[in-house]
């Protein structure tokens, strides 16, 4: 008998009567400011939050940064709100891979790429976590290789917590879904707390209304 | 196979106890996971019923766990991944080796995981001839140290900052600062970074596997569980097959607990769900993902009165509310499992003989089911195998007698009165205060002090007070 039937037979052989599963668990959080409450959450855990009061204004909050890092070779996920723009030409100074439309190697350049940028597909307030995904254009490496990560968070996406965004899924899940909720970081030496140990030292949040 | 006699876990405990440098990490950690916790779950303004959640799901899925396995294959195959099962720690290992071998792998990046541990996966990829790199950094620590892990959550916290500059200083080749804790992360950065880029393989566990989708999850702060699963061209998940969630409800329950009761953060920093392989048109991720489900020992739980243990989500909460844990450390257990999970989880999955010492590394104070999340009742686990003890006759057949012989005379009140009656003669040359002064050798309580019978008993002052 082949192991999966032999470990499935055992398991339903000695089952005992099944209990009945309990009903979902939904939400019982309410914030009555959810862009507070999430740039409050995010800031315990050491990432930066950037107000702005429209998408324009995220894009200018999102020159500033980029001129206050010094960045020099900035890699994007191709998304919208990036999407909508000209990248290269607004910032002609720069390097960027556009990722799924610049030639090229996409991995070496996350691995030397001052800065990475992405949009979220979610937003929890309770955590003060965005939720990036894989996808067409979406690089995983883009958010993760270089020591600061820069996302794009409009307002309309926040949604109160863990729960309310599970309860909100619609079909099958893209191959990878995170959870980010802060930069990098580790307290595995004497319980000492450090940034950056293997994903970005920076996290930062350009939260616009839209 | 290992074992852990009370011989050998005594010497170990004793250890443990006269290393000053040792308690006091210990009870560093311990302290500033228990304050975390505490504040993190008092946050929750429900947070007992969403115990009590969680207890639910986690029973209601062990009693249909073939059910939702067959669920989780079909998602998972669904998604492109390949699902493979487990007997025992042996055919898990032959399974990720033979994985290794069909692509020529050399190097292997993994994530901290105690599936692997469990199956000692690094040794035997070794003896295989592959590299397997541990990346979490505690875990890295310990495989620099050559040592086991000494709490489930925090691997290497009994490693001081000097003994983890000296670990790393030979790695790099030139003399790191130990008080530099920042800088000796960013060699860590650097260094591991290059493993990334490099293996042909990703080794991880899963915090908990979700059925109705095919998702392994994998919960880290350092992100490494992202890198092991974006860098490398081929990945590898060893899932306990007790892991699974059934929906991404049950799920969301399980992580909302899991982190607060591990680490003290309402989500840890990267929660990160992987569904099959890359796609098509994704620009990177693995091209193949591979799925063990492993048994090991789990499968003889169903069903009996132990079947709780495999509620169990790994916090660690258990560790660090325990007195005895923070007295003699996690490799006193002899097991990467310690604490009182371990002292029940051992037994269980690898034999209460060879584990004999760890039902008693309990005094049995319940502070354990109050820290776990899911309610497991580990002190009525630890009396079960007391119990088992007994009735298999694992005891010495000196102390049989005497268990035998005290029975006896506690079932008989006119011999209890006169055996008592004349010890409390004979004791009166040993008596020292409330105690008896007994030479350390043949000491019956071993290295505690053995009170001295009251002068006159409670049977004999109730009839004077009545």
């Amino acid at each position: 008998m082949s192991a999966r039937d032999e470990i499935l037979n055992k398991l339903r052989s000695r089952s005992r009567q099944p209990d009945t599963h309990p009903p979902a668990w939904r939400s019982r959080r309410h914030f009555d400011d959810l862009a507070e409450r999430f740039a409050e959450s995010l800031g315990k855990s050491k990432g930066e939050v950037i107000r702005a009061g429209s998408l324009d204004e995220a894009f200018e909050q999102l020159d500033q940064t980029l001129l206050a890092l010094g960045a020099r070779c900035v890699v994007a996920n191709d998304e919208p709100p990036l999407s909508q723009i000209d990248l290269a030409a607004r910032w002609p100074g720069m390097q960027w891979h556009i990722v799924g439309r610049t030639p090229g190697d996409l991995r070496g350049f996350c691995a030397t790429a001052d800065a990475g940028v992405s949009s979220v597909v979610a937003a929890l307030a309770e955590t003060g976590s965005v939720v990036v995904t894989s996808g067409p254009g979406k690089s995983r490496l883009a958010t993760l290789l270089p020591p600061v990560h820069i996302a794009l968070v409009p307002e309309s996406c926040l949604t109160a917590d863990l729960y309310t965004f599970t309860a909100a899924r619609q079909g099958p899940p893209p191959a990878m879904q995170t959870l980010i909720s802060g930069p990098s970081k580790t307290a595995d030496i004497e319980q000492t707390m450090a940034v950056g140990v293997h994903g970005p030292k920076r996290f930062i949040v350009i939260l616009y209304r839209d | 196979m290992t074992e852990v006699t009370f011989k050998q876990f005594r010497s170990a405990a004793a250890g443990a106890i006269a290393d000053p440098r040792l308690q006091s990490a210990i009870d560093g950690a311990t302290l500033k996971f228990r304050t975390e916790r505490h504040h993190a779950l008092t946050e929750l303004p429900d947070v007992d019923a969403m115990r009590d959640q969680l207890k639910a799901i986690r029973a209601a899925t062990l009693s249909r766990l073939a059910d939702h396995l067959e669920t989780f294959e079909r998602q998972a195959t669904a998604t492109g991944a390949k699902v493979h099962w487990a007997r025992d720690a042996a055919e898990a290992n032959q399974i990720a080796i033979d994985i290794a071998r069909q692509h020529g792998v050399e190097l292997i990046v993994k994530t901290k995981s105690m599936a692997t541990e469990e199956t000692h996966l690094n040794h035997a990829l070794i003896d295989a001839g592959i590299t397997p790199v541990e990346t979490d950094l505690g875990e890295w620590i310990i495989q620099l140290a050559g040592e086991p892990p000494s709490h489930i959550v925090g691997p290497a916290l009994h490693k001081t900052r000097q003994q983890v500059a000296e670990l790393f200083s030979k790695e790099v080749g030139r003399e790191l600062d130990p008080d530099d804790i920042p800088g000796l992360t960013a060699e860590a950065r650097r260094l591991l970074r290059e493993k990334f880029l490099a293996a042909g393989l990703g080794i991880t566990g899963a915090n908990l596997a979700v059925a109705e989708t095919g998702s392994i999850v994998l919960v880290t702060n350092e992100g490494n569980g992202r890198l092991v699963t974006s860098a490398p061209p081929v990945q590898i998940a060893l899932v306990g097959i007790e892991k699974i969630a059934p929906t991404w409800d049950d799920a969301a329950v399980w992580l909302q607990l899991l982190a607060r009761s591990s680490t003290g953060q309402p989500l840890s920093i990267y929660t990160t769900a992987i569904t099959g392989p890359a796609k098509a048109d994704d620009p990177d991720g693995p091209r193949e993902v591979h799925i063990i489900l492993m048994d090991n020992g789990r499968s003889n739980q169903i069903g009996t009165g132990y079947e709780e243990v495999l509620e169990c989500i790994r916090c660690g909460a258990c560790l660090n509310a325990c007195p005895v844990y923070q007295e003699v450390g996690g490799h006193s257990y002899g097991n990467p499992y310690s604490g009182p999970i371990g002292a029940v989880l051992v037994p269980l999955l690898f034999g209460l003989k060879e584990y004999e010492a760890l039902p008693h590394a309990s005094s049995l104070c319940t502070a354990c089911l109050d820290a776990c999340p899911v309610r497991i009742n580990l002190p009525r686990m630890l009396l079960d195998l007391r119990r088992d003890e007994v009735q298999g006759r694992m005891l010495s057949p000196v102390e049989r007698f005497i268990e035998q012989a005290a029975a006896y005379v506690l079932g008989h009140y006119r011999l209890y009165r006169l055996l008592t009656g004349t010890a409390r003669i004979f004791q009166r040359p040993l008596v020292r205060g409330r105690f008896l002064r007994v030479p350390r050798r043949v000491n019956p309580a071993g290295e505690r002090d053995l009170p001295s019978l009251a002068k006159r008993s409670f049977h004999d002052l109730w009839d004077e007070i009545r």
